[in-house]
This record gives structure tokens, C-alpha cells and sequence, in this order.
């Protein structure tokens, strides 16, 4: 058997049933990511990719089975808002940046349960973040000021705040064109190079698949095929 | 970027429900803060009096909880002042009246006041036009700075109130510490006596300095007013006295106690509307950003930094009432006191201690009106801006 701590991130055999309607939405996933990987999950809409990067991110709690990070299960931890805060950037189909802030106190948001840093330095951390997307002449901008490939480009500086060592990514370029759905994964591609971020991103996009270390393929609850590289 | 500046911005998103919000809970908040005021003023103010003139006790006919309903023999006034416990007594008739005013209409009612001229009463008084009352003068009155104000009466006019014979002459303009004696009048004592109770040898009241001879005036106060309370007069042998500390006294008074209670009557209901209406706010406010608040848990907030958010949010719409509040109970008392019928009851200012209290009690608002809001926020799980997504 594989070892979890081997790995960054390991779940074994979890299991979520949502009550209403008794739906299996992850069944018995067993499934590890080591350092600097990049794994892509697939499958068809209602699978449980979504469910499933939820428990590994420390969303929700499986109903069965148990997520280890770095060894150590995460059912033991109290401090799930912390681990979440320090160890995981999050990307969302969405963005969901907050409307009334601007890129730059976007960026800052996290930050508050990050390491402890003055009001400037959040700031000045958040102005590098932005540069580092290619945003840094927008930091002043709320997100409806900015074009939807823009916004995924501070929703990823947001979510290296806190300088995590794993990204969860859910359909990334889900909501963007195809020009700037290349350009956020190039960023995405950079980034986890220059950084060695472990990254898990849910995706339909075979574009976003070819990228990955691994493609894992998730049918009714569960994995079909695990590591298999996109034809 | 400070949290409060993410609590701020999120307060002026909706500017026009934030606003509404303050106005509402403003107007609420001050008419609190007003009653509480006025209720606060005129006890002050007789407090102070009764402390400016070193009495110690105020006595009444027991009973009478309304001043003017009292009624007390001069014997029995004779026989405290012949007290070796007794330093000094001030008696008075006390009683409304209305008077024709300088265009001819009858204006409204205000307290007059019958004294000897040793009278503690004139001791604080500053006469700021013509003179004091002298022993044997007849039909001479002292008007109250707001009451000549009120009846358009100088040094010199004379004053028909409404019942009584022969006009009065004003002699003298007055300010006094207490309101409602600069909102009133003061005539010769046997004339307003006789007036009030024809050929009878009454009182309203009296207030008593007691002679201190040891550090222990709190014993000396007590034993004095021991033996007021014991004293009878023989032909009205049922007649029993009351005598009170002044703050026991201001405590008292019935009407006072009406301000008082209507105070915080208004206190509770404005409350009650205070925390509905921030209820309300933000509840609605947590309802519209259940996403938003889901993406805060999913970056890592905890539970206790969403409350945080929440009652803060809360909080500064609670300050910010009260601040508006305290502006509007301050204009609303100006613009009371230009009122004759009520500018010789109160006074316009607003007392620190009250527009802390009223700080108080909002800020209680805000908590009270956040608390659900903040632990319905607090319960959002991360996955829920996931699920909307």
C-alpha cells in the first residue's frame, strides 16, 4: 500500500453521500499527490470531481475514508480554517472576487489569517502577486472594471497569498475564451514551476488535462483510471 | 489593507440601505437620547439648586406626591425652625398660573413662586434687570429670564394672571440655576399665601439647612429628620410630614417620575426598533453574500473573523446612529426650548453622561442586532459558495 506520507496530499478510500436524494458523490476515491505535481481530474459533469477536490482541500469532511496532508490526517486537525488559510491557494470556475475591493485588497483578503504582516506589507505582498500575473497595472481596479481573464489573474494572486504549497484548481478557464484561457495556463504552468506548488485542478478541458503530470478519470463516484498521461 | 477598512467597505456597497439604516436607528437613538436629556436635565437642575443652597432636607406634606398638592401648617414650619437641630428654613407657596401676555393673549402656565425675602431661593438668583423683592412690597413680581422672553414683559410692565384681581408690577428680571424658576415667577410670599389659601396660615413646602456640628453630618441630617417626621400640628393632628434628602426628593416627585418613566418607555421602545432594524439590515446583508461569505471560509477565515466582520459592520452602523442620534436629540431640544409652552420646563443642552449613555445603549443595539446575522454568517460553510458557483 502507498505510503501517505510520501505524498503532499493523500486521500484514502474517501467517501461523501449527500443526504438529500442519497447521492454517492465520491465513492471510495483513493488518490495522492506529491510535492510539485500537477494532477488533472476529468470526467463527466456530476462525477464528484468537484466533490472531491472540496474534501482534499479541507471544504468539507468526507463521510468515510480519510485526507492526509504531509502524513498527518486532516480529521485530526481542529485548525481546518488555518491549514486552508496556509497551505492552499483555491481557484475558482467563478473567481469570486469580493465587488466592492479592488484587485489589490482582493489579493489582501487572505492574508488576514496568513502570516502576521502590517497593513503595508499585505499591500506591497499584494502589488508583487499582481505583478507576478501581469496585473500590476490594474491593482486599483474593482473586478468590474476588469475583462473575465483579468479577474482569473487576481483570483490566482489571491490564491498565492499566503505563499501555499498546493493550488486546487476548479474548471480555471471554465468562464474564459480560448486566448485567455492560454494565457491563465501558461501563468498557472509558471507559476507551480517557479514555486514547486503541488496543483490539482477539475477540469472538461482536454487543453488543461495535456498540461498535467497526471490525468486522473473519475466515472460515478470514482476513479476509473488514475495517472494515465492525455492521449 | 485594514480590517476595518474591509468592514467600511463593506458598509458603503449599499449606501442607500446603510443610510437609511442610520437615519432610522438615528431618529429612534435620538429621541432616546432627548427624553434621557430632558429627564436628566431637570433632575440636575433641581439637584443643583438644593446642593447651590446647601439644603439638606425637603419637606412635604406626606402623602402629596405632587408638589403642588402639598399643604403644611406655618406652626409646624415654626416649630422645625425653633429646632436647635435646624439652621435655617425657606418656606414657599408654590403653585401655577397663567398670565396675559404683551399681545394680549393668554400665554401658557408656569410655577409661581411665593418667598420671603430670606429666602435661600434668592441667594443663586442674579437679577439681570431692575431689582429683587423687598419686605413690603404689595403686587410686585420677579419674572424668570424665559418667562419675561416668554410674555414679552420688561422692568416696569405690570403682569394680569388669569384669576387674580389687580395686575403685578415686574420689579425685577431674573436668571436662576433652575429651569423652571427662570421659567417661572416669584411674588411676595403673604400674598401669594393668601391668594392660595385665603385666610388659612399655609405652605406648599419648605426646605431645611441643618446645623452640622460634627464630621458626621449624615447622622445629624437623619436625626433632624427623625424629628421633623415625629412633629404634629395639635389642630391638624392628622397632617404628617415628609422629609427628604434632595436626591430622595427629585426621586420623588411625580413628575419627575413621569419624565422619567416616559423616558424609558421611549428608551425601550427605541430600542426595540433599533434592534429589529439592524436585525433586519443585516440579515439581509449576510443573505445576499452567502457566496461571498463562503469564499472568506474556503480562503481560511475561521468562524470568529466572520463574527467579527459581522459585528463590526454592525457596530459602526451603531456608532453612526448614535452620532446622528445625539445631533438630532440636540436640535430637537433647541428647537423645543423656542417652544413657550415647555422652554420654562427644560433646558437645551445635552449632558455628556447622556450622549454616553445613549452610546451605551446603542452599541448594546448593535449587539443585540448582530448577534444573529453574525452567528448565521459564522454557519455558512465554504462549500456553500462552491455549491452556488
Amino acid at each position: 500500500m502507498t505510503d501517505p506520507a510520501d505524498h503532499l496530499l493523500y486521500a484514502a478510500d474517501v467517501r461523501k453521500t449527500y443526504r438529500d436524494g442519497d447521492v454517492h458523490a465520491v465513492n471510495g476515491v483513493t488518490l495522492g499527490v506529491r510535492d510539485g505535481e500537477s494532477v488533472a481530474i476529468t470526467g463527466p459533469s456530476g462525477c464528484g470531481k468537484s466533490t472531491l477536490l472540496n474534501l482534499l482541500g479541507a471544504l468539507d469532511r468526507p463521510d468515510a475514508g480519510e485526507v492526509y496532508f504531509r502524513g498527518e490526517p486532516l480529521s485530526g486537525r481542529r485548525d481546518l480554517d488555518r491549514f486552508r488559510a496556509r497551505q492552499v491557494g483555491f481557484v475558482f470556475q467563478s473567481f469570486f472576487l469580493l465587488p466592492t475591493l479592488t484587485a489589490r485588497e482582493n489579493v489582501q483578503v487572505p492574508m488576514f489569517e496568513g502570516p502576521r504582516l502590517s497593513a503595508r506589507e499585505r499591500a506591497r505582498k499584494a502589488d508583487g502577486l499582481l505583478e507576478l500575473v501581469g496585473m500590476g497595472g490594474r491593482s486599483g481596479h474593482r473586478p468590474s472594471q476588469l475583462s473575465v481573464g483579468e479577474r482569473q489573474r487576481v483570483a490566482l494572486a489571491r490564491a498565492l497569498a499566503n505563499d501555499p504549497v498546493l493550488l486546487l484548481a476548479d474548471e480555471p478557464t471554465g468562464n474564459l475564451d480560448s486566448a485567455n484561457a492560454a494565457k491563465v495556463l501558461d501563468l498557472l504552468t509558471q507559476l507551480r514551476k517557479e514555486r514547486n506548488l503541488a496543483l490539482l485542478v477539475v477540469t472538461h478541458s482536454p487543453d488543461v488535462a495535456e498540461r498535467a503530470d497526471r490525468v486522473v478519470r473519475m466515472r460515478d463516484g470514482r476513479v476509473v483510471d488514475d495517472g494515465t498521461r492525455p492521449a | 489593507m485594514h480590517f476595518a477598512t474591509f468592514i467600511l467597505k463593506n458598509l458603503t456597497r449599499r449606501r442607500v440601505r446603510t443610510a437609511l439604516t442610520v437615519v432610522g436607528l438615528g431618529v429612534a437613538v435620538g429621541s432616546m437620547i432627548a427624553l434621557l436629556g430632558v429627564s436628566h436635565n431637570v433632575e440636575r437642575s433641581v439637584e443643583s439648586a438644593f446642593d447651590i443652597r446647601r439644603v439638606d432636607l425637603v419637606v412635604m406634606q406626606k402623602g402629596k406626591p405632587l408638589m403642588t398638592d402639598s399643604h403644611i401648617t406655618e406652626y409646624l414650619v415654626e416649630q422645625v425652625r425653633k429646632m436647635p437641630e435646624v439652621e435655617r428654613v425657606s418656606e414657599g407657596v408654590v403653585s401655577s398660573a397663567n398670565a396675559v401676555r404683551s399681545d394680549g393673549k393668554t400665554g401658557d402656565p408656569f410655577l409661581v413662586q411665593g418667598w420671603k425675602p430670606d429666602n435661600f431661593g434668592f441667594e443663586d438668583m442674579t437679577v439681570t434687570a431692575g431689582r429683587r423683592l423687598r419686605p413690603g412690597d404689595r403686587h410686585k413680581v420677579m419674572l424668570g429670564r424665559i418667562l419675561a422672553g416668554n410674555l414679552g414683559m420688561v422692568v416696569g410692565d405690570t403682569v394680569a394672571f388669569v384669576g387674580v384681581g389687580d395686575p403685578y408690577e415686574v420689579v425685577g428680571v431674573f436668571d436662576s440655576p433652575v429651569v423652571f424658576e427662570a421659567g417661572g415667577a416669584v411674588v411676595p410670599f403673604a400674598e401669594w399665601q393668601a391668594l392660595a389659601y385665603g385666610s388659612e396660615k399655609l405652605v406648599t413646602g419648605f426646605s431645611v439647612r441643618v446645623r452640622k456640628a460634627s464630621p458626621d453630618s449624615a447622622a445629624e441630617v437623619a436625626a433632624a429628620k427623625a424629628k421633623i417626621e415625629a412633629l404634629r400640628d395639635p389642630e391638624r393632628s392628622r397632617l404628617e410630614l415628609t422629609a427628604l434628602s434632595p436626591d430622595k426628593y427629585v426621586d420623588s416627585v411625580s413628575q419627575l417620575q413621569l419624565i422619567r418613566a416616559v423616558s424609558w418607555l421611549v428608551t425601550a421602545i427605541a430600542l426595540a426598533v433599533g434592534v429589529i432594524s439592524l436585525l433586519n439590515t443585516m440579515t439581509m446583508s449576510v443573505l445576499e453574500r452567502t457566496q461571498e461569505i463562503g469564499i472568506l471560509r474556503a480562503v481560511g477565515w475561521p468562524r470568529g473573523r466572520v463574527v467579527r466582520m459581522i459585528m463590526g459592520e454592525t457596530l459602526v452602523l451603531a456608532a453612526a446612529a448614535a452620532a446622528a442620534g445625539a445631533v438630532l436629540a440636540l436640535a430637537a431640544m433647541r428647537t423645543l426650548t423656542l417652544m413657550p409652552a415647555v422652554n420654562g420646563f427644560i433646558e437645551p443642552d445635552l449632558a455628556p453622561g447622556v450622549v454616553a449613555r445613549g452610546f451605551a445603549l446603542t452599541v448594546l443595539v448593535g449587539l443585540l442586532g448582530g448577534a444573529y446575522p453574525a452567528y448565521r454568517a459564522a454557519r455558512l460553510l465554504p462549500t456553500e459558495a462552491i455549491r452556488h458557483d
